[in-house]
């Protein structure tokens, strides 16, 4: 039990075969008694969830539900080996993305026909996709924006690494191949299976973010237009989205969206709030280059998940929607300004800058924690965080309002993933070197996520690349959901074989080498 | 001191313990981590009883 930072063995921690940890951490007084407070505030959370019928109700119906049961130890993940300012910014960032989902669970369950069955609620909500810029919501405030997906699936896999396997299997069994990706695959088998809530005036799905999601789409699309009866509308962004001559299309495929949510909900375009949501973007963006900046520095603050989880929640799902993001934005700057002034570090010792890019592991969310503690690697920024940094119009004017189309369209064309993976080798491959030499890393993590094939299709180019510039680039495979294809010990033995035989180095904390967590959570 | 002063004394007492006891109870849950070994024992039971649910299930 130690105070100071890196020096518990971490591997202490785990449970052999366990799906649990021993104990949480003693971070010294100050540091323990605010995560306990946090864990209180968690619980509070949950303990409100469950105190409506319907919520429990849900619990008993969709198999999904049962990661819930996890949500703490999501957090203490993440938290792992962190003091100081980085353990609050990670609260700050967690307790909010968990207060969100709690809502969105909550909105699904009263409009959902199984449980709460409120039809005047049901009647003002648009579904949309879990990878899915919400920006054509941003002018819509009254209307509720849920996404089906993003519980079921994504958050899922954060709580437990085993979430979406069922759910691959479902898919499977019902005839999809094998080789897609499976997060588009699990979504597509969360309907097959009959384990969706069924509420909404409309859905708007969108191409992002590639061929697998638009077979999971189709799928789902199926079912709720021929079976629930709920119009959905396709957004199909461009994906060469670096190009001039595909923004005019992009734009008025927005605008097509637009007038579809009003046909259906009944409810008007609002500029007011389109702008209000204009500024809160571009202020998220503002804090996000103010971190990335001093992570070019030897004093990174905003790094690892707490950059990841955070940017794709913020930029993403909420999109300027949720005034409480932008606090957080404001909390999170503030926090890593006064580390910065200190000059502290997260971890013991530093030794390698890396960028981390590619599509990252899904079931293994808390391998950048692992990387810092284990090994010593910095994980700076990664490819999901390096999304649009462009200011959007915020002034209400004429002119702003049909630029504001354009606007729109280009966040939905830039989503986090889609905006690398497709869009032409200059922002998958090229992009990726100026990285390197801005944030002067020594190292490339190089997520290789199987199923992908925007991705596959370039490793030989990455290795080129990487040994003219003398980078150091490590391989690390992964199957997204599904950790029955790559275990969590598998993606970190990648790493420990490369640190070993090319770097010759021994692991800072040597406990956290080999982990017996394939049962964990 | 009042009979008031000496009630309030008491009530303040009370609440302290209470305080404490919530604090004592808590932390111990908190820092052994009973909540998730809690949890992790009820997963299998859920799971179970969701492969009993009768499912529309196709395409
Ligand atoms: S990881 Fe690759 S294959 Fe999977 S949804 Fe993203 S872009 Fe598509």
């Amino acid at each position: 039990m130690a105070k100071e930072i890196g020096a518990d063995r971490f591997g202490d921690f785990y449970i052999d075969g366990g799906k649990v940890r021993r104990r949480r951490e003693w971070r010294g007084v100050s540091d323990t008694l605010y995560d306990y407070s946090r864990w209180l505030v968690i619980m509070a959370t949950l303990g409100k969830f469950v105190m409506k019928p319907r919520n429990v109700k849900a619990m008993f119906r969709y198999r999904w539900m049962a990661n819930y049961l996890a949500v703490p130890m999501m957090v203490d993940r993440h938290t792992q080996g962190l003091r100081g300012e980085y353990l609050r910014i990670c609260h700050t960032e967690q307790d909010l993305v968990i207060d969100d989902v709690a809502k969105l669970l909550d909105s699904l369950f009263r409009g959902d026909r199984r449980m709460g069955n409120d039809t005047e609620f049901s009647k003002k909500v648009v579904l949309v996709d879990e990878n899915e810029m919400t920006a054509v919501m941003m002018g819509f405030p009254t209307l509720k924006c849920l996404s089906r997906e993003t519980p079921s699936t994504y958050v899922s896999v954060l709580l437990n690494q085993h979430a979406a396997e069922h759910y691959i299997d479902v898919a499977q069994e019902f005839g999809l191949a094998g080789d897609v990706c499976p997060m588009p695959e699990a979504e597509a088998g969360v309907s097959i299976d009959d384990d969706a809530p069924v509420l909404g005036a409309c859905a708007v799905q969108c191409n992002t973010t590639c061929d697998g999601s638009l077979l999971g789409n189709g799928v789902i699309s199926r079912r709720l237009e021929l079976e629930d009866g709920i119009p959905v509308f396709q957004l199909a962004a461009p994906l060469r989205h670096r190009e001039d001559d595909v923004q005019e299309y992009a734009a008025q495929e927005i605008r097509n969206a637009i007038a579809f949510i009003e046909k259906h909900t009944g409810v008007q375009w609002d500029w007011k709030a389109y702008f209000e949501c204009a500024k809160r973007v571009n202020y998220a963006t503002k804090c996000r280059q103010e971190w990335l900046e001093m992570n070019r520095t030897p004093y990174p603050q905003v790094f690892g998940s707490n950059l990841a989880l955070y940017t794709e929640t913020n930029y993403m799902a909420i999109c300027g929607r949720v005034a409480a993001f932008e606090k957080a934005d404001r909390t999170i700057t503030r926090l890593a300004r006064q580390a910065y002034e200190k000059k502290m570090r997260a971890a013991k010792e530093y030794r390698h800058r890396a960028i981390v890019w590619g599509v990252q592991s899904h079931y293994y969310m808390d391998f950048l924690v692992w990387l810092l503690n284990c090994w010593g690697i910095v994980p700076l920024t990664d490819m999901l965080s390096m999304v649009s940094t462009r200011e959007i119009r915020e002034e209400d004017t004429p002119e702003n309002r049909e630029q504001a189309y354009y606007d729109m369209a280009w966040l939905t064309e830039n989503m986090i993933m889609r905006n690398r993976t497709h869009g032409g080798y200059r922002v998958l491959l090229d992009e990726l070197w100026e990285f390197t030499q801005q944030f002067n890393a020594d190292m490339v993590i190089l997520w290789e996520h199987m199923s992908c094939k925007a991705l596959d299709g370039m490793h030989g180019m990455f290795e080129d690349r990487a040994r003219e510039l003398g980078i150091h680039l490590v391989w690390v495979e992964h199957d997204l959901f599904d950790p029955r294809i790559i275990s969590r010990q598998g993606v970190r033995d990648q790493i420990n074989t490369y640190m070993r035989t090319v770097m010759r180095e021994e692991p800072i904390d040597p406990s956290l080498e080999v982990l017996h967590d394939e049962e964990s959570w | 001191m009042s009979n008031i002063g000496k009630t309030l004394l008491k009530l303040l007492g009370k609440l302290l313990l209470i305080a404490l006891g919530f604090f004592v109870v808590t932390f111990t849950v908190y820092f052994f981590n009973l909540d998730m070994k809690l949890t992790a024992a009820i997963e299998p039971f859920l799971l179970r009883h969701y492969d009993k649910i009768e499912r529309n299930t196709h395409l």
